[in-house]
């Protein structure tokens, strides 16, 4: 397989420029945060050192992935997806705790997070399955077959427990799912239901933060309290229960005749939801719940949960138009902004390049998301374009949360910025997804 | 046309899902973009500020407020310093921990409670504990690295010098109140800053607040320092030179205290300027004690401490009116001194009969000798002739029922009662009665020591009424600039011919000499007196006297009064003599009028002869 000089001339030729422009600068000018926001320490150098040298191994990376032929990928799926297993097995026995989750190995000179490896090993597994089943995909029992594969990963991951790692693997599933053609209803009950799970505790912790509301709002406070009251969390589904009906009956007398099945499925999702929010809820500690939601209202909390996104947002839009000038930032070099380097990277750029620099941040995600699909698109088989479909959603929700979490938008989880954030293992990932993303566009046309 | 495989139709619903998908995607980034906008556009010079703001730590260095003299170049008000524990914000703690202020009261054997500041704000600096030791310093210094944000600083101290006597001149500084400091924030007070309360303090806070000076300090979240910007020394307040004679209001608050009630104040103007040599209220207060426990006491106090008689206590004039009457009568009515009344001791009007102050009656007397022996019921006729509305005119020609405008806080009007104002406020029409008790004082007339005495000084100067005032410059105290020079302000010039203010000076030497203020009187020195004994319904008679000297050429005229005191010629006047005694050095008493002329003076003043009835 290695026509080495096969592939540096297809290299040069089918090279896509927006993508790799994309890639140089959105790596560059993480490199150059990176650098601004270790200043204060002993040895500024030392977290340049590492992402460029995770940087280099993970351009080899590239290079070797790119000249592999990825539908290799799809026969041996079953033994990657064992691999993985045994991969988020072995580091909740050798792993060692860094910030309570069990989730990396350490070699001592370098450590190494698994699940960064693993979510691209799921992409090609999950592709590989859609790619096998697409004709039986609107059946329930292969919806639900490609929901358990994930569902293995996301049990192991929980284990370590790191909860934020499994939040691109939602999209991802779904988006697959839906491109292979799944019944949409089959993904949105799985929205709905997911929602609930979460989104009851939460919210019940963001309205406890709140005791004046609870106070004055009557009808709030009697929500909350059908968490941990049954009485009244039986009336209030009994009161769905009864809207749901009545509204169907509503339906039947419009004459739009909708079968018994869906308002009984509707319902069942959420009972279900509302029951699988309490082991949610036993699952998340309170610190956990309280960082996700205060987002909605930093202020609630602001020298507890709120107090990262209190900064980050003073440090975003401090950078005006055009910044402070990299090195500069005050928020940035006083120690303001919390964990600057790795999850709060946008907001250093945000601060010292200001406007100019972040929006530019933002289309040149966004224009690497989309050459992605364009991959996708162009890929000359259908696990190609699933593969590359997957990862151009990784990427896409990477950065969507992690810069919506930056300036308040979504929940505070976690989640670094691809190819921006500074951290060996997820740069080394990325780079395997650009390998990959690499294997299938050069293969795209049928005559290689 | 990729997928070699599959059919054109599968490939094609591919792609429409992969147009949505790109679709959902461009929606969600240009969300991040439209909420970037926000925050570096729209809203980017707010969040610039509250980052420069929790990066600046402005460290400030309290300047002394100026100092204040008295007329002779003594020092009043001065400054000491204080020890102040700081607790300085840093990081995610706003507040001293419960642990640390467990520390700081184990150290200083005190009980500070943790606190909440509800309205803090990045770079606040919260007090924590006041007026250290030295040696409480320096064990807080020894533990410093478990008192985490804890500083010690030096701060300047208001002292103040015959503090009791001083304080209805001086009031006192206080911090100023978290609901005062949105008003005055744009005139540069923060919180924790002093202002004047009161007196001077007050009225000139403008000219005693010095500059802070301080540091701008950047920190990091920390709370470490990281770099500092240009220091600002400190600026001191600029001096004030006030017109008041410390040593008459020595003398003065002694002599008061030691009148029968104890209560009453004293004022004493030069009537060549109108600057005020002395105002004291008796009982006063400490200004250096304040902010202790003994503020509590103050307002307990039945004797009212805090309260400025000198300025706000209302009283009626009684007999020191008559010098109103008297110039009225000459001037309006052209009353000839020599025209005589007959006195027979009551005074009947209508169905009332008004008592004078002599049981026995005076016999048939000229307006001098009605003036030298207070006697009511030739006045009561001088009022009858004048009318209601000539009486009301003269009392508001000396400025009666309203304020004098000295430069002090909180000054009272006073009252002069009106047919108008009867009939508004009792729905009852003006009797003459109530005119002829006007004309000696009585009835719903109100004034002020400070009114008085600021008369006194009119009829003193043949009427030129000069503005009260207290103040006389204020020098910059670094490069000796005069900032404020007070030039004398003449608010009036009462018109009268010569010879009534010649009548009148004559009548009231003659009150000295050998009437009811004769207990006044000193060698060498003539004064001019008039005594008073005001009724007062709601107990025991206010004793007044009001009096200038040297009656040939006057210098200072002054106003006493003794709450409850009883007759003034025997409760206030010894208050006026002792002030003169003390202004014009005088060592001696020179003679003992008062044990010669007691039988006397019973008899003229004596109590029980002066009711009115109504």
């Amino acid at each position: 397989m290695f026509k080495t000089k096969t592939v540096f001339s297809r290299i040069a030729e089918n090279i896509d420029w927006l993508f790799w422009i994309s890639l140089i600068f959105l790596v560059s000018i993480g490199c150059l945060a990176i650098y601004s926001a270790s200043l204060n320490y002993d040895n500024p150098m030392k977290f340049i050192i590492t992402q460029t040298a995770a940087l280099t191994i993970g351009l080899i990376g590239i290079i070797f992935l790119a000249s592999f032929n990825y539908q290799y990928y799809k026969h041996f799926s079953s033994l990657i997806y064992a691999f993985s297993c045994i991969l988020l097995i072995s580091v909740l026995v050798f792993g060692t705790t860094v910030r309570a989750t069990k989730g990396w190995f350490n070699f001592g000179f370098f450590s190494f997070q698994p699940v960064e490896v693993t979510k691209i090993m799921l992409i090609l597994v999950l592709a590989a399955f859609l790619d096998n089943h697409w004709k039986e995909i609107q059946k329930l029992s292969v919806f639900c077959k490609a929901l358990c594969i994930t569902g293995g990963h996301l049990f192991l991951i929980m284990l370590q427990p790191d909860f934020s790692s499994t939040l691109s693997y939602f999209p991802v599933t779904l988006i697959l799912l839906y491109v292979t053609g799944a019944r949409l209803r089959h993904i949105l009950s799985i929205i709905l239901y997911g929602s609930l799970a979460m989104g009851i505790p939460l919210l019940v912790t963001f309205f406890k933060l709140q005791q004046n509301l609870l106070k004055s709002n009557k009808l709030i406070s009697f929500f909350v309290n059908a968490t941990t009251d049954l009485q009244s969390a039986a009336i209030i589904l009994g009161s769905i229960i009864l809207l749901v009906f009545l509204i169907k009956w509503f339906l039947n007398k419009l004459r739009i005749h909708v079968g018994i099945v869906y308002p009984v499925i509707f319902l069942l999702i959420i009972i279900t939801g509302s029951f699988s929010s309490v082991i949610v809820d036993k699952s998340l500690k309170e610190y956990q719940r309280k960082r996700l939601i205060v987002f909605l209202n930093p202020s609630i909390d602001s020298r507890g949960a709120g107090y990262n996104i209190i900064q980050s947002k003073i440090a975003i839009g401090s950078g005006k138009i055009v910044g402070k000038g990299f090195f500069k930032g005050t928020q940035t070099q006083l120690g303001f902004l919390p964990e600057q380097r790795t999850d709060f990277i946008f907001s250093v750029i945000g601060e010292e390049g200001g406007y100019l620099f972040s929006q530019l941040t933002i289309l040149f995600y966004f224009f690497f998301v989309w050459r992605a699909l364009i991959i996708a698109q162009h890929a000359r088989d259908r696990y190609g374009s699933l593969v590359a479909t997957g990862i151009a959603t990784m990427f896409a929700f990477y950065g969507i949360i992690n810069i919506g979490m930056v300036m308040g938008l979504m929940p505070v989880t976690g989640l670094p910025l691809l190819l921006l954030s500074y951290g060996g293992s997820s740069m080394l990932s990325s780079m395997i997804a650009v390998g990959i993303l690499m294997s299938i566009h050069l293969r795209r046309f049928n005559e290689y | 046309m990729s997928w070699n495989n599959d059919d054109k139709s599968t490939y094609n619903s591919f792609i429409d899902k992969y147009k949505n998908i790109l679709v959902m995607f461009f929606i969600l980034f240009s969300f991040l973009s439209l909420k970037l906008f926000y925050l570096q556009v729209i809203r980017g010079s707010f969040y610039r500020n509250v980052s420069e703001h929790q990066r600046l730590n402005t460290t400030h260095e309290r300047a002394s407020r100026g100092i204040v003299y008295d007329s002779k170049g003594k020092i009043i008000i001065g400054n000491d310093s204080n020890y102040v524990a700081l607790f300085y914000p840093f990081e995610q703690q706003y507040m001293p921990s419960e642990d640390t202020i467990e520390q700081l009261n184990r150290i200083l054997k005190r009980d500070i409670k943790p606190f909440i500041d509800k309205g803090w704000r990045y770079g606040r600096v919260v007090k924590i504990a006041d007026n250290l030791t030295l040696e409480e310093v320096f064990k807080i210094q020894e533990k410093k690295l478990f008192l985490p944000g804890i500083t010690v600083v030096k701060e300047p101290k208001r002292i103040y010098f015959n503090s009791v006597e001083n304080a209805p001149v001086t009031g006192y500084v206080g911090e100023v109140r978290a609901d005062e400091l949105e008003t005055l924030e744009t005139d540069g007070y923060k919180a924790g800053d002093f202002i004047g309360r009161g007196g001077i303090e007050q009225s000139y806070d403008r000219y005693l607040r010095g500059i802070d000076g301080g540091l701008d300090l950047e920190v990091n979240a920390k709370g470490q320092h990281q770099k500092a910007f240009s220091y600002r020394a400190p600026k001191i307040g600029n001096s004030v030179y006030l017109t008041i004679d410390d040593d008459i209001q020595k003398v003065a608050y002694e002599a008061l205290t030691k009148t029968t009630t104890g209560k009453g104040a004293a004022v004493v103007i030069d009537v060549r300027t109108g600057a005020v040599k002395a105002l004291v209220s008796c009982p006063s207060y400490d200004t250096n004690k304040v902010f202790t426990g003994e503020y509590r006491k103050y307002l307990k106090d039945k004797k009212l401490p805090l309260f400025n008689r000198a300025i706000q206590a209302l009283y009626p004039p009684g007999s020191t009116f008559k010098i109103i009457t008297f110039i009225a009568a000459m001037e309006y009515l052209h009353l000839n001194p020599e025209h005589t009344e007959e006195c027979n001791g009551k005074f009947e009007l209508g169905d009332r009969v008004y008592a004078c102050s002599s049981k026995a009656g005076h016999g048939r007397i000229n307006l001098i000798r009605a003036m030298t022996v207070s006697c009511n019921v030739y006045f009561y006729q001088l009022g009858l002739d004048l009318g209601i509305r000539a009486l009301v005119k003269w009392a508001k020609t000396f400025y009666l029922g309203e304020a004098t405008g000295i430069d002090i806080p909180s000054e009272k009007k006073g009252f002069v009662p009106t047919p108008e104002w009867k009939k508004a406020r009792m729905k009852m029409i003006w009797l003459k009665g109530d005119t002829v008790i006007f004309a000696i004082g009585q009835g719903a007339l109100w004034v002020t020591p400070l009114q008085m005495a600021a008369t006194m000084t009119a009829v003193a100067n043949k009427g030129i009424y000069f503005k009260p005032y207290i103040v006389e410059k204020v020098i910059d105290a670094e490069n000796n600039n005069i900032l404020y020079k007070h030039s004398p302000e003449t608010k009036a010039k009462i018109i009268a011919r010569d010879d009534v203010w010649k009548q009148l000076n004559k009548a009231l030497t003659n009150v000295v000499e050998k009437g009811t203020a004769v207990r006044t009187k000193l060698k060498n020195i003539k004064i001019a007196a008039k005594t008073g004994t005001a009724q007062n319904p709601h107990g025991e008679d206010h004793a007044w006297v009001v009096a200038y000297a040297p009656a040939d050429n006057p210098e200072i005229a002054l106003a006493v009064i003794v709450e409850n005191g009883g007759s003034g010629g025997v409760i206030s006047v010894p208050v006026a003599r002792e002030i003169f005694k003390q202004y014009f050095n005088i060592s001696d008493s020179g003679e003992e009028p008062a044990k010669k002329m007691t039988n006397r003076t019973r008899q003229i003043t004596g109590k029980g002869n002066t009711n009115v009835q109504n």
